[in-house]
């Protein structure tokens, strides 16, 4: 008897559920309701960690704006769904926070692949999309809703490391680089700069190969890294692969002048989980605690009480930029039509802790990036000199 | 065995005036994101009910099937950027994609097929995989980048509610193999497979020739479907069309309804994806995944055989 | 030269192979005894990882010494999900069928549970001897690695041994072969089942903290590690001990000679592809299955 209870109730559970996803609840727009900003971040499943922090920088924007006279004098609240890490999930939350919560707003996703889709979708609904974008291509795509403010651009990503080498003497440069490439649309456009600029400073690459993630085992990278003597190496991937590269590199005790690795040395994870094996390493970045701008101290302050971390971290402070780009945009053109609001932005300087911002007809800032290098479990930037928190070390010491 | 009595032609009525009601939903002017979601549930529908047809009646579990999917998609993908073919012309130009689809099967099946239980689920894994890293390999389909399609010069709510229709059309003829299959002898071939190959060959059933039949059918939908959705999205890459999770998810949903009658598939799909975007709207993500995950564990502990067989048994219906 | 090279990517294969070996085991046990495919397997190894990883920052315990610690947990644990989530399960038409989906729901919850935990960050098990090398004339062995591969080899003899040498691993072989008889012979089919299911879990938690001397983890990586298990056991031929062992290093020391000799964006490419030309060959496995 009362497991055909049981059954019955489950039963009803499930219709239950159902029902519930199909209940549109309808959104006023009344001038005293706040201003709802929604989209989806992957907070859960693989791109999970970076996600977590876009989302954290995003809030501290509005408690930071509500604590003021919010946004055009009205509170913001935010709507963020979990797209679980799936592309064509945050597609559909796209529309469903345009059509079905009727936000005033649209906020940026990640990663480049989720951007990638999202972008011709805000396009087709006429929404602002400032987000990091999907790199060099999915601005050249036509679309003019949509602004990298600031993206993450791996086509510019290691101009300060070019530069910086330019700098040195040609003597001291290297010579012979090995470059490991991740085989995804990061990898790929971190190659843009590497091979415009290395011909350029007479460095030859002598390894350029290309690798499919998982990563099983790294090193023969460094084998042959070593045989080919080479004195730069540049390990184009994310965390998993960037740290199984470095530790095979110090277990071989393979010494080059410097390394480079992509978009792992810059998450708080690495210093955390190397420690002193993850020094030394250069990168780039658009973005940077330590920039001189206004509004990154109080960013770190923020973070040193609430997380004990020394200073932003990179993501926190794209999901903070991403909105302060936004709501500028809101405050120029005085209203929420986007399209007034998409006109504002590309004729007016945005100034965002990245600095301030000029787009382009594609939705692109100039070119900006900034060559970073981790010393003593730190991310210091290390040129433009104007820029500079400390001075870079090279060639790397020897490993321990 | 069906006899058109009174009841199943009331049956016939109910389901003409389902589908015509779907038909005219995305033109009655409801909010975008629900054309949306139902494109996606006809989506998984179509998944899961072509995957029943090799898994469900002819027991032979394919982990890969989201190969498939993916061919269709890229398929189309190059077909409308190598032939500037107008976007409008969706349906037909996914017919090729389920083709192209079909006919890998076939040639994939031939070695393949002469596996047996686990050892078949896993080469389909590997045949997944391969396809995957091949075409992110190799920078004509893309490569790494991934391919952008030219999307329509209508308004959204046109282009969604074509993909829609056009979904749903799709969604229709597969259900409909679904249904022929499980009252043809084509089906009760599978069935006899399922139960016992050697058994199956000895009454004159020809299984390997059945086999390739079921593997390609159940191949061929899901390359349209992967047509579609290119164009929906209008940018693919292989992390999204060939992702791992859909080949587990459309094997779940198939056995969650009940593999091996046709209807089971159809709720699986249904309830699950519909579950899962309503779980969407929670608070904190990882108890709406938590909460998902006591569905699968909750369900199954009651109803073991799947959601159609515990139905069937209430309404006391003998099982079989 | 070359002969060199063969060698050292040889050694590569087969210390990442056994890793793999040591993980897949007990999914292998699992599913031959109990007809239960693990989805969750890998899952509680990430577990066993996870809890090296707190251990090793809380009190300095090395992660093979606080197996000490987290295989009874994981046994426990995996007792109680047996009791309550499997044994009612065993009443369905197609066990494996329904033992897939529940598994399926156990992963997912687990995987969000050390969301919850340990947060989404990636993590590495870094031990005083993660970047030490032992040379030996023109070879070396990194330590971390060496340690997984000596675990993996222990953890697979135990189990080898136990099956075929204990009362308790005779029962079980029974049990699996001929339930019907093995019941006659008074053979406690529920408890061996359990005991089955214990000893899976722990072994899991061993090879989770094999597999993380080699990889970073997050809670999302046990669906990276279900494949390569799942590879690795069927190869092997399900129920097979040494046969998923075997299956282990082939993966792997095919993988370690493709990294020498082709260009490295082929090489998942072609550990897959002949992973498929292999089982055409031999369509029921490279070794015997035992079920």
């Amino acid at each position: 008897m009362s497991r055909r209870c049981l059954k019955r109730s489950l039963f009803l559970i499930m219709c239950l559920s159902l029902g519930l996803t199909l209940v549109p609840y309808g959104v006023s727009n009344a001038a005293d309701k706040p201003i709802s900003i929604g989209g989806s971040l992957p907070l859960t499943g693989k791109f999970a960690e970076t996600a977590k922090w876009i989302e954290k920088g995003m809030k501290f924007w509005a408690e930071e704006i509500n604590a003021k006279s919010g946004l055009l004098g009205r509170k913001v609240v935010f709507k963020i769904y979990d797209d679980q890490s799936n592309a064509g999930k945050a597609v559909t939350f796209a529309e469903k926070a345009i059509t079905v919560d009727k936000v005033d707003l649209l906020f940026g996703g990640y990663p480049g692949t989720a951007a990638r889709a999202v972008m011709p979708v805000a396009e087709k609904h006429k929404f602002v999309y400032v987000s990091m974008g999907g790199h060099m291509k999915s601005f050249q795509q036509g679309y003019t809703y949509s602004f990298g403010g600031p993206p993450l651009m791996g086509e510019w990503w290691y101009e300060g490391f070019y530069q910086w080498l330019k700098s040195l003497p040609a003597y001291q440069r290297p010579k012979r680089a090995a470059v490991y490439t991740m085989n995804n649309p990061i990898g790929t456009s971190l190659m843009d700069s590497i091979n415009r600029m290395s011909e350029d400073l007479g460095i030859e690459l002598v390894i350029n190969e290309k690798y499919n993630l998982p990563l099983p085992d790294a090193t023969p990278f460094i084998v042959k890294a070593k045989q080919m003597n080479c004195d730069l190496l540049f390990s184009n991937g994310f965390f998993a692969d960037g740290v199984m590269t470095i530790r095979a590199a110090k277990a071989l005790n393979y010494n080059p002048k410097a390394i480079v690795q992509g978009v792992g040395s810059i998450i708080p994870a690495w210093v955390k989980e190397l420690g002193e094996d993850g020094n030394y390493v250069f990168s780039g970045t658009v973005l940077h605690y330590k920039l001189a701008y206004p509004g990154n101290d109080k960013l770190n302050a923020y973070v040193k009480e609430k997380y004990n971390l020394p200073g932003y971290p990179l993501y926190f402070g794209f999901g903070y930029a991403w909105m302060q780009t936004l709501s500028q945009g809101v405050e120029g053109a005085n209203s929420l039509n986007q399209t007034k609001i998409r006109d504002w932005l590309k004729s007016n300087t945005v100034q965002t802790i990245a600095g301030p911002l000029i787009f382009d007809e594609k939705g692109l800032p100039e070119p900006v990036n900034f060559c970073t290098q981790v010393i003593d479990g730190k991310v210091e930037l290390t040129y433009p000199k104007k820029v500079r928190t400390t001075k870079p070390v090279y060639p790397k010491p020897a490993w321990k | 065995m069906v006899t058109p009595d009174s009841k199943s032609r009331r049956l016939v009525f109910w389901v003409l005036v389902l589908f015509i009601a779907l038909a005219v939903f995305p033109w009655l002017g409801i909010p975008v994101y629900f054309v949306s979601l139902l494109f996606t549930v006809f989506l998984y529908v179509i998944l899961a009910t072509s995957w029943n047809i090799i898994g469900g009646f002819a027991g032979y579990l394919s982990f890969g099937h989201v190969a498939f999917f993916g061919i269709g998609a890229y398929t189309t993908a190059m077909m409308i950027n190598g032939f500037d073919l107008s976007p409008l012309l969706t349906i037909v130009s996914s017919i090729p994609a389920g083709v192209v689809s079909a006919l890998i099967a076939v040639i994939v099946g031939y070695p393949c097929l002469k596996l047996r239980g686990p050892y078949f689920a896993v080469i389909t894994l590997c045949f997944a995989f391969v396809v995957d890293l091949g075409v992110k390999n190799l920078d004509i389909l893309g490569g790494p980048e991934g391919l952008w399609l030219k999307s329509m010069d209508l308004p959204i709510d046109i282009i969604r509610a074509i993909f829609f229709e056009v979904m749903m059309l799709i969604m229709i003829f597969s259900i409909a193999l679904g249904i022929w299959t499980s009252n043809s002898k084509f089906g009760a071939g599978l069935r006899a497979i399922k139960e016992d190959e050697e058994v199956a060959q000895t009454i004159a059933i020809n299984a390997p020739k059945l086999k390739i039949e079921a593997f390609a059918l159940s191949a061929f939908f899901p390359g349209m479907a992967g047509g579609v959705y290119a164009y929906y999205l209008t940018y693919i890459h292989t992390d999204i069309v060939f992702d791992m999770m859909i080949s587990i998810l459309i094997v779940l949903m198939a056995l969650f309804g009940g593999g091996g009658t046709w209807l089971g598939p159809v709720i699986g799909a249904v309830v699950l994806t519909l579950i899962n975007e309503g779980l969407s709207t929670f608070v904190r993500a990882e108890f709406a995944r938590i909460v998902y995950g006591c569905l699968f564990i909750g369900v199954i502990i009651f109803m073991p055989n799947g959601i159609i067989e515990f139905f069937k048994r209430a309404k006391g219906v003998p099982p079989g | 030269m070359n002969t060199v090279l063969v060698v050292r990517s040889l050694i590569s294969g087969i210390m990442m192979g056994s890793v793999y070996a040591l993980l897949g085991v007990g999914f292998s046990l699992t599913w031959g005894v109990m007809k239960v495919i693990n989805i969750s397997h890998a899952t509680f190894g990430l577990l066993g990882a996870f809890i090296a990883y707190t251990l090793l920052h809380a009190w300095s315990l090395d992660p093979i010494l606080s197996l000490a610690l987290s295989a009874p947990l994981l046994f426990f644990l995996a007792c109680l999900i047996y009791r309550f989530i499997i044994v009612p399960i065993t009443k369905a038409k197609e066990v494996i069928v329904a033992s897939m989906i529940v598994t399926f729901g156990i992963a997912i919850i687990l995987e969000n549970v050390m969301l919850l935990i340990w947060s989404p960050d990636p993590r590495l098990l870094t031990t005083s001897y993660t970047s030490k090398v032992l040379i030996l004339g023109p070879l070396y062995f990194q330590y971390p690695r060496l340690a997984g591969f000596l675990m993996s080899l222990a953890g697979v003899l135990v189990i080898h041994f136990f099956l075929k040498k204990t009362y308790m691993g005779k029962a079980v072989r029974a049990a699996w072969q001929q339930p019907d008889a093995a019941q006659l012979y008074g053979v406690n089919l529920q408890r061996i089942s359990m005991i089955t299911f214990g000893l899976a879990i722990s072994s899991a938690g061993a090879g989770g903290v094999a597999m993380a001397f080699l990889y970073a983890f997050e809670p999302h990586t046990h669906n990276l590690w279900l494949i390569y298990l799942f590879l690795v056991v069927i190869v092997g031929g399900v129920g097979n001990v040494l046969g998923t062992a075997l299956a282990g290093l082939i993966i792997g020391v095919i993988t370690g000679l493709s990294f020498a000799f082709l260009p490295y964006q082929w090489v998942n490419l072609l550990t897959f592809g002949l992973l498929m030309v292999i089982l055409v060959f031999r369509p029921q496995g490279l070794f015997q299955s035992e079920v």
